[in-house]
């Protein structure tokens, strides 16, 4: 869809912070490269490898709480703690894909959301490492060696997250284009065939589903990093039902499809601010319009929009 | 026969559920360059042993070997990793990839670059993403599915689709094929045409296993048949000596003239 045009949207995506020019609008698309980078890792999950888990929030959380704790009490650099969070969120990932991988379907996704809770009730219990309910606060900003740049500025933080998420993307569409990614999508689409092919099913799901966990702990950590202030909550459903939206109504399966499903996340949770909780109805009605009436997201319109021209051009 | 011109050998196969023994002290073998035919009436047991063959559930008892290695109880992909692929009785491919992903999607085994090689798109990459682009393109016209390359498999009539299932199964680059019912709801025109190309598959160095209810397109194409029932074999041989085998005239009775 956007072939030929990626240098443009770069662009763009690169100078968008001085068009919006004000600190809270700079602050918003701080959020949204981070959350459309965690779209793309549970995209990863749901999109790739066709499982839903309710799980996603907690290797979030996970990451978050890593970065911030190894970065105040262990005096590890800030810039290596997004890798910290990757590994550590990687662990727990593989190790719950092992158990509830095995299972697949509405039973795995049920497993996936008992996991979450655990998580969830662990971090907020275990006051010693995590502070409990009341969470962490005064986590140092992010920061790059050797260079001074306040990265607690969001038009600062912004290319920081960019970067993540440019290089993710690129990831994905890497990994579309190998042999580990075809597998992952023949295991989605049909897994004793793919299986009848070569692939083991049970590793390619443990390895999609660790990538996935890995990189929603850099969110995590990044999140983590530029808000400065972490608790529990992060990995509760509300952040979970987030990711899922943004990545079904943007387009699963489709690297471009979560990052729009992030933005628009991001903008009508601000636009609805008025509205209050009644917001929460909104999301939800969005959510299932999307899986009744445009199963493929908002991605697909533009590939009808698309088909129609072709087929018009061509008649 | 020499010892190494046996592809597949299976000695004892037993398979019980419970207390029913669905396929009892099977053997049979298939020779490199054979198409060899498995047939039986409904019940015979000819599914299960297929099943076991293809790494769906492992057999009660009895041995398994293929290509020299003892294979008994491996999962389907590891059988498929070694060269045994199957296909499936019901339809099934990748259903929302295009016809040409379908077959790029089974090249697993033949793929060598992973993830690293695409992210950095390494000439080891672009090599091995053009071969397969190639081999896939030349599976397809093999299949004379070549037109039908960027349509969704779910989209193709019922005929193609079966094709598309042989042209997968070639994707994952088998030196023995087992192919279960590819002729169920084919009319005689395609099962003729079934027949053709079974024989070519042979022709591309690729044994095949059929398990097959068309007695026509079994007598055509198979150089032996093994004949089950109720998960015993009763015999085996020269597809016109079993056709006239007393043992297999006898179950077939009343079913279907064999041969016919």
């Amino acid at each position: 869809m956007i072939k030929g045009r990626l240098p443009l949207v770069v662009a763009v995506l690169g100078i968008l912070p001085f068009v919006v020019g004000n600190a809270y609008l700079q602050h918003m698309l701080v959020l949204w490269a981070i959350y459309a980078l965690l779209a793309l890792s549970l995209n990863m999950i749901v999109g790739y490898l066709g499982e839903l888990t309710f799980g996603h929030a907690a290797f979030f959380g996970i990451g978050a709480y890593t970065s911030a704790i190894l970065s105040m009490n262990y005096g590890l650099p800030v810039w290596l703690g997004p890798f910290a969070a990757a590994i550590v969120a990687a662990f727990f990932g593989a190790v719950i894909g092992y158990v509830a991988l095995r299972i697949v379907g509405p039973q795995f996704a049920i497993l996936t959301l008992g996991f979450g809770s655990i998580l969830y009730t662990i971090t907020n219990y275990w006051v010693d490492l995590t502070r409990g309910p009341m969470g962490i606060s005064n986590i140092p900003p992010f920061s790059l060696p050797g260079l001074d740049i306040d990265f607690t500025r969001a038009d600062r933080m912004y290319y920081v997250a960019l970067v993540v998420l440019l290089l993710v993307a690129y990831g994905c569409r890497a990994l579309m284009t190998s042999r580990t990614g075809r597998a992952f999508i023949a295991v989605r689409e049909n897994a004793p065939l793919a299986a009848s092919t070569g692939i083991d099913v049970f590793h390619t799901k443990l390895l999609g589903f660790t990538i996935a966990t890995a990189l929603a702990g850099v969110g995590g950590a990044l999140y983590g990093h530029y808000l400065r202030v972490i608790t529990p909550d992060l990995m509760s459903l509300q952040y979970v039902a987030a990711l899922i939206i943004m990545v079904i109504v943007g387009g699963k399966g489709t690297i471009i499809g979560p990052i729009i499903g992030a933005g628009i996340y991001v903008a009508l949770l601000e636009a609805l601010r008025v509205v209050g909780s009644l917001r929460l109805v909104v999301f939800a009605a969005l959510l299932t319009l999307c899986v009744i009436f445009l199963p493929g997201g908002l991605v697909s319109l533009w590939r009808r929009y698309a088909g129609r021209q072709a087929a018009g051009g061509a008649s | 026969m020499a010892k190494n011109d046996i592809l597949l050998s299976v000695e004892g196969l037993t398979r019980r559920f419970g207390g029913l023994v669905a396929v009892s002290d099977v053997e049979l073998s298939v020779a490199r360059g054979e198409i060899l035919g498995l047939i039986g009436p409904n019940g015979a047991g000819k599914t299960t042993v297929f099943n076991m063959l293809g790494g769906t559930f492992p057999p009660s008892s009895g041995r398994i070997r293929f290509d020299g290695t003892d294979v008994t109880g491996w999962p389907s992909h590891r059988m498929a990793q070694l060269g045994l692929t199957r296909t499936f009785q019901i339809t099934s491919l990748f259903p929302t990839l295009s016809v040409l992903e379908n077959v790029r999607a089974a090249s697993f085994r033949r793929a060598k670059t992973g993830w690293a090689g695409a992210f950095f798109r390494t000439r080891a990459w672009r090599e091995d993403e053009a071969a397969l682009a190639r081999r896939a393109e030349e599976i397809l016209d093999f299949v004379a599915l070549g037109h039908r390359r960027d349509m969704p498999a779910q989209a193709l009539p019922y005929g193609e689709q079966r094709k598309l299932e042989i042209a997968v199964a070639l994707g994952a680059d088998p030196t023995l094929l087992l192919l279960d019912e590819p002729a169920a709801g084919m009319n005689p025109d395609e099962g003729a045409k079934l027949v053709q190309m079974i024989r070519a598959i042979r022709d591309r160095g690729v044994s095949v296993l059929l398990v097959e209810h068309h007695m026509k397109v079994v007598m055509g194409v198979c150089d032996r048949l093994v004949v089950l029932d109720h998960g015993v074999k009763i015999a085996e041989g020269q597809p016109q000596a079993v056709a006239s085998h007393p043992e297999v005239i006898r179950v077939y009775l009343g079913r279907e003239k064999v041969g016919a």
